[in-house]
């Protein structure tokens, strides 16, 4: 089922979460025949359970549609889903890099949303043709012309041809297609010799091995071709092509200009790189821009609650970084915790999301320790380091200087709800740098250091505008502070993964708040548990859990025994959930306390 | 070295009567209310049969017979004369009935002492009129107050009363108040024990309100203070018996001390060490209407891993302990096969150093030490 080149088009859909763009991907799907009727499952692109029950989209899928247009003729649509989180933001570009269109969908009920913008941006910035689409026109509050004046004022796009839809009922939707296909370009023939094709994801299945989703830029891929990833230059044989509709369907090649699936017997889980060039062996053909890898804003250690996991762990890791290139880890070893891994994440949700799949695909119990943002320190001899432990941070009088980072911030929000966000901000440590009013919304941007943003800026944000406001943030630049190192010590015993580095004008409330949850979280053992927080060796907060006075079983005859003894492994079962530091059991929330501390 | 246990000379004989005339919300034994006439004779026959299969495991002398429920004291004297009839049954040092105040009508403590009963133990649980209530007892103070008279005057050996404190609503005082009262009924023996709220009860699916845990540490501390002070020595956790004679429960220590013994009736348990050196458990089928048609029994053996947690969850109850030679005895296992876990016990004041007993610090993190061996 090959298309000529200029009946080919490639195109994602932008939209922040809840503004319909599963629903318009399924409507899509349906109208052009990817899916009998039953086997529509809602939403079918957010395919990992862990999207579905989330209502998000995490991994970029792609969907190989058939549309026939008001001219009679045939159009091969290629939809490359994109992740609808302000921590992935990052995978969108890449999506993006493979389409030369992109539908903007906005809740014409709503109005455009920050991360939105971001990502319009990054667009315009890769050549894409963005359109711009009204969503939801169906709802009674729709106001299109007042998101159609957003649209135009904050991201600068003309809505004069805006389409106006309803994914929900299926109105427009013909409209759109017609557009589609009007408005946005055909892949462009490329004059490179061989083949060019950009891996834009890659997955490990178990019974294909690695599984590429490639965007053909030059010349045809087939089975039995010879090929290499660019970086890599392993030669492989090419066992099948693809195209997912959204089933998976062999095809006898992939021309230039089309998105499929590529399967190379690679097992090795670096052989395929994301934003690598797959070209023939052999060849002198050059790799394709790529992209740079993201840079992970947040750093935890991950332990597996048994040290037995260790090596298992290892192996969930690798696989996991095969299809998510902005994880990062390496092996950390905790006086408290043991052996286990440093990781880094792009914010909160993709630490929880990476959690969770080690936890459900993999069966491993794990326990986190609170995350932290990297922050630059030079010492005595005027070197810089880089720190993502606060447990590394050297407080011995040899570090001369601290800086952390600081993030652009972007927020839209309706007036409403301006005096609330500001002091959000504001107590957040950040610096207003511009205000417009536009439309219904009031775009913000304030500087504000990182490590008030990643942990739960996004969640208090949308609490103090009842959900109304959005969020866009971005790493700009390092900036010296008046830091300290807060450590956290239980019966006099240093916790390495408790370490927290803060601003010192609130390092006391913080080391009080820490002590203190800390205490709500040990449960009471045989000996008095004292916890401490201290800048270097100043007490900043004392508290202790007071032991158990009396834990004794009050009766046990000869006909209890078997019932007393389950009771008691139960107990003991109740414990293994917990670490052993010293003599004091921790419960493995303890370490995540920090989290749970109100700023 | 490891090596196998010989089968102990002397058994206790545990004979369950499951029913009651009313299920109390605490309690979580097999016991079940009766309706309409008692199957005594059935029962006491079903019990014979029992008993003779039983004897089929072990040579062992019975020393100790124990008579618990539901409400042994439902079943008329002669039942139990019937029952201790049995050629085993000869050479019993000990025969304890337990007793409920509210189902004693009619019979006396004296029949009960002419058939063969030793020892009564009387299920008082509480002076205090509002306690009861909240207990779900049929008995009042009065009730339960009359019974002891009763028991204490029938001339037996030795006469226990049970009693609870952590009771719902009850504070330190009431607690001390009901403990005083009980000690002046003057028996030789006193379980004194803290009211556990078991799963399958009625309190385990509505809990009462209690007293904190550290409220009960100081119940707990108050009332063993008094019983000292008046005569009474703790042998274990719960168990208190009076300094004038030796008064302690020999059935109930030989479970503490790891003994075995053999148990008949609906849902009763057994430990018995056979000849070729294994260790089984036995349980009876449980609803009174199917062991009395079948008295089926399920055994299981306690493996060697499973042993020393087994073996410390009871000898550590007792305040004396056991010396360090009864593990071999009556495990099979050397106790070097307990390291590191002992020595660390010993070092941080738990165990006591040339004995398997606890230091008072121990005896106040029982379970945790026990779990230890787990």
């Amino acid at each position: 089922m090959g298309s000529s080149i200029t009946h080919i088009r490639n195109f994602s859909i932008i939209a922040h979460i809840d503004h319909g763009k599963s629903t318009l991907a399924d409507r899509l799907i349906q109208k052009c025949g990817g899916l009998q009727e039953r086997e529509m499952a809602e939403q079918v692109l957010d395919s990992m359970d862990l999207e579905r029950e989330r209502g998000i989209t995490i991994k970029s899928q792609s969907v190989r549609l058939s549309y026939e247009a008001a001219n009679g003729e045939t159009y091969q649509l290629n939809l490359i889903d994109t992740p609808g989180h302000v921590d992935f933001s990052y995978e969108v570009s890449r999506s993006l890099t493979a389409c030369d269109g992109a539908l903007l969908v906005v809740d014409a009920a709503q109005g455009v949303e920050a991360q939105s913008v971001a990502t319009c941006y990054s667009a315009i910035d890769l050549g894409v043709e963005v359109l711009p689409v009204l969503n939801k026109m169906d709802l009674p509050m729709a106001e299109p012309e007042r998101v159609a004046t957003e649209v135009e004022e904050i991201i600068g796009l003309s809505t004069d041809d805006v389409v106006r839809i309803s994914a929900k009922t299926g109105d427009g939707i013909d409209e759109l297609l017609e557009q589609l296909v009007e408005r946005i370009p055909a892949p462009q023939l490329s004059d490179v010799e061989g083949a060019q094709a950009l891996i834009v994801d890659s997955w490990f299945d178990n019974y294909l091995g690695v599984v590429s989703l490639v965007r053909v830029f030059a010349g045809e891929l087939r089975k039995g071709d010879r090929i290499v990833a660019y970086s890599v230059g392993q030669t492989h044989t090419i066992d099948e092509v693809g195209v997912f509709t959204p089933r998976r369907e062999k095809v006898d090649v992939l021309q230039s200009g089309e998105v499929g699936y590529v399967v190379a017997g690679i097992k090795e889980i670096h052989g395929a790189p994301v934003g690598d060039t797959l070209v023939f062996a052999n060849s002198e053909t050059p790799a394709l821009p790529g992209f740079a890898k993201a840079k992970p804003q947040i750093f935890a250690g991950l332990y597996p609650s048994n040290s037995d996991d260790f090596e298992a762990m290892r192996i969930a890791l690798e696989k996991l970084c095969l299809n998510d290139a902005a994880l990062h880890f390496e092996v950390e070893t905790s006086d408290a915790l043991g052996f286990g891994f440093r990781c880094g994440f792009l914010g909160m949700l993709h630490m929880e999301i990476v959690q969770e799949r080690l936890e459900r695909e993999y069966d491993l119990d794990l326990i986190t320790s609170a995350p932290s943002v990297v922050y630059e320190v030079v010492d005595r001899d005027g070197e810089t380091l880089r720190i993502d432990n606060p447990s590394q941070l050297d407080d011995s009088g040899r570090i001369v200087e601290i800086r952390e980072p600081i993030a652009e911030v972007n927020i839209l929000v309706p007036p409403d709800y301006l005096g609330n966000v500001i002091e959000l901000c504001i107590g957040r440590r950040g610096v207003q740098r511009s205000m417009l009013f536009t439309g219904g919304q009031v775009s913000l941007r304030f500087d504000i250091p990182m490590s008030e943003v990643v942990l739960d800026f996004f969640d208090k944000l949308k609490s103090v505008s009842r959900g109304y406001a959005s969020l866009d943030y971005s790493f700009d630049r390092f900036e010296t502070a008046p830091l300290v190192k807060v450590d956290i010590l239980i019966n006099g015993t240093k916790i390495d993964s408790l370490a927290m580095i803060v601003h010192r004008e609130r390092a006391n409330a913080r080391g009080r708040e820490m002590a203190s949850s800390m205490k709500a979280l040990i449960p009471r053992q045989m000996f008095d548990v004292a916890i401490q927080a201290a800048i270097g060796r100043q007490v900043i907060a004392r508290t202790t859990v007071k032991a158990y006075r009396k834990n004794v079983t009050a009766k046990c005859y000869g006909g209890d025994v078997t019932r007393k003894k389950k009771l008691l492994e139960k107990q003991k079962e109740g414990k293994k959930r917990m670490k052993q530091v010293g003599k004091v059991d921790i419960p493995q929330e303890a370490f995540l306390a920090a989290l749970s501390v109100d700023r | 070295m490891d090596s196998l246990p010989e089968p102990p000379s002397t058994v206790g004989l545990y004979v369950h009567i499951p029913w009651c005339v009313r299920k109390c919300p605490y309690c979580d034994f097999n016991s079940h209310e009766h309706h309409g006439p008692l199957v005594e004779t059935e029962y006491v026959a079903c019990l014979l049969r029992d008993l003779d299969a039983e004897l089929e495991r072990t040579s062992a002398t019975i020393e100790t017979v124990y008579f618990g429920g539901g409400t042994p004291s439902l079943f008329r004297p002669s039942a139990f004369g019937e029952l201790l009839e049995h050629p085993s049954l000869q050479h019993v040092r000990e025969v304890t009935m337990e007793a409920n105040p509210g189902a004693l009508e009619c019979k006396s403590f004296t029949d009960y002492r002419e058939a063969g009963i030793n020892r009564v133990s009387v299920g008082v649980q509480s002076l205090d009129p509002d306690s009861l209530v909240k207990l779900g007892r049929i008995h009042s103070p009065n009730e339960a107050r009359n019974a002891v008279e009763e028991a204490l005057k029938a001339g037996f050996n030795s006469v226990n009363v049970d009693m609870m404190f952590g009771l719902p609503d009850q504070t330190i005082d009431m607690a001390m108040t009901d403990l005083d009262e009980l000690i002046q009924l003057g028996t030789e023996h006193i379980s004194w024990y803290q009211l556990t709220i078991e799963p399958n009860t009625v309190f385990g699916k509505r809990p009462p309100k209690v007293a904190s845990d550290d409220d009960r540490a100081d119940m707990s501390d108050a009332g063993l203070e008094r019983l000292a002070a008046s005569g009474f020595r703790q042998y274990e956790v719960s168990a208190f018996a009076h300094d004038s004679g030796e008064f302690a429960c020999l059935h109930n220590v030989n479970y503490w001390r790891f003994g075995d013994y053999l148990g008949i009736g609906a849902g009763a348990h057994g430990k018995v060490t056979l000849e070729n050196g294994t260790i089984v458990r036995t349980q009876k089928t449980r609803r009174p209407e199917d062991y009395m048609r079948d008295q089926k029994t399920r055994t299981r053996e306690i493996n060697r891993e499973e042993l020393p947690v087994e073996f410390m969850m009871n000898v550590l109850r007792m305040n004396e302990g056991v010396e360090n030679a009864h593990f071999g005895c009556r495990t099979g296992l050397s106790l070097d096969g307990l390291e590191p876990t002992l020595s660390q016990s010993r070092e941080q004041d738990l165990i006591n150093a040339h004995r398997l007993s606890l230091t008072e610090f121990g005896r106040n993190h029982l379970n945790s030490v026990v779990e230890r061996f787990l």
